[in-house]
């Protein structure tokens, strides 16, 4: 199901052996097989850590974001004394990180601890923009276009496996619970270094209560710390899984018509009128979810943070 | 074949389930929302904090229902 070699080939299949709709659009979304890796690596204590897909974007994303960011601060630090008015991507850049500290980490965390969080959410919140974002960019896609028809590189050659269908690395469960493991830390080391480490444990229970009830309360509580994490993972990486399958989805029709009425004016006649459009359409929306996800991300962990330090138990 | 039938349409009828809640809930937080800026213009920005992240909490759930519901596809 997981093969990617089948995505690339499904449109010139689809005249032969039929459209799979749901297998080309799981091969899309899914990471590519460890079988056949981008670059393989040895085994290290029983672990592959042959780069994939997904892994390989995750990497891109954070180089890109290291390299932009230091390069336009650098920039502008060096330029101070004679532009002390940012300009430009510095701009944008201030006015993202005044929001994020001004809107989301100081009515959370509170004043004291402002200035420890803002540089962690501010990286959380940039990495899962930057690598959301990516996944819009049908770049990848492009190349496997120009490699099916101009190009023509072998099966096994870098470029053709890395450009096995579209790649958003936080669509994967396995990014975004690494992400929401970094939360779940963030959150007892927040709780430690506000009351110290026995009070921490102490303040996730409420006190004074007739001792029965901690018998039902403590489990809860135990289950709550987990399940704020898991939730983090699944919000996201369904999210941005859901909107790539839907347009997938949508654009399958042009092959699923063109089976159906066994013609091609079919299928580019409805990829023309519904297909297209509607892509295009959530396409758009994708934006928006894309925003506000990096957003929930960021304010919730604020949040969890705040609620670790400001324990009214 | 039998069995993978009743786990599809246990998956769909989840997730019908799952849209009539979520709908339900979001719909009564915008309302509640357009309510009070309609009743306090000044207060909208508060308002709208205020509403966000029982919003996102409730937009959680829906999507564990969800992938829920995928997996019982999936594992059937």
């Amino acid at each position: 199901m997981f093969q990617p070699h089948e995505a690339a080939h499904a449109a010139p299949k689809a005249a032969t052996e039929g459209f799979n709709a749901g297998e080309t659009i799981i091969s899309h979304v899914a990471n590519s097989s460890i079988d056949h890796p981008l670059i393989h690596l040895p085994k290290i204590l029983g672990i592959d850590f042959s780069v994939t897909k997904h892994v390989f974007m995750v990497w891109l994303v954070a180089a890109l974001l290291f390299l932009i960011v230091t390069t336009v601060v650098r920039r502008y630090i060096r330029a101070e004394k004679e532009h002390p008015v940012p300009r430009g991507v510095m701009n944008a850049l201030e006015a993202l990180v005044e929001f994020i500290r001004d809107a989301i980490v100081q009515p959370n965390v509170g004043n004291k601890w402002v200035r420890t969080w803002t540089p962690l959410l501010l990286t959380l919140f940039l990495f899962i923009l930057a690598g959301n974002l990516i996944g819009l960019i049908p770049a990848f896609d492009v190349l496997a276009l120009l490699n099916h028809t101009v190009l023509h590189l072998p099966e096994d050659s870098f470029l053709t496996r890395v450009t096995h269908g579209g790649t958003t690395a936080t669509g994967n469960f396995n990014v975004t619970a690494a992400l929401a493991t970094v939360t779940f830390l963030t959150i007892i080391i927040a709780g430690v270094r506000a009351h110290g480490f026995v009070k921490h444990w102490k303040n996730m229970v409420p006190t004074g209560l007739p001792w029965p009830i901690y018998f039902l309360l403590i489990p809860i509580e135990i289950m709550g710390m987990f399940v704020r994490p898991f939730a983090l993972t699944m919000r996201l990486a369904a999210n941005m899984t859901g909107g790539h399958i839907a347009i997938l989805a949508i654009l399958s029709f042009v092959f699923i018509f063109t089976e159906l009425f066994a013609s091609a004016a079919a299928g580019v006649g409805v990829g023309v009128v519904l297909s297209l459009p509607l892509a295009v359409g959530i396409s758009g929306l994708e934006i928006i979810v894309v925003l506000v996800q990096a957003y929930v991300f960021t304010l919730l962990t604020a949040v969890f943070i705040g609620m670790a330090i400001h324990a009214h138990h | 074949m039998e069995g993978n039938a009743i786990a599809f349409m246990g998956a769909g009828l989840g997730l019908g389930l799952i849209v009539i809640g979520a709908g339900l809930g979001i719909g009564k937080l915008a309302a509640g929302a357009a309510e009070a800026i309609g009743r306090q213009p000044s207060a909208a920005a508060q308002i709208t904090g205020a509403v966000n992240l029982p919003l996102f909490l409730l937009e959680g759930v829906a999507i564990l229902a969800e992938v829920f519901a995928l997996l019982i596809v999936l594992l059937k």
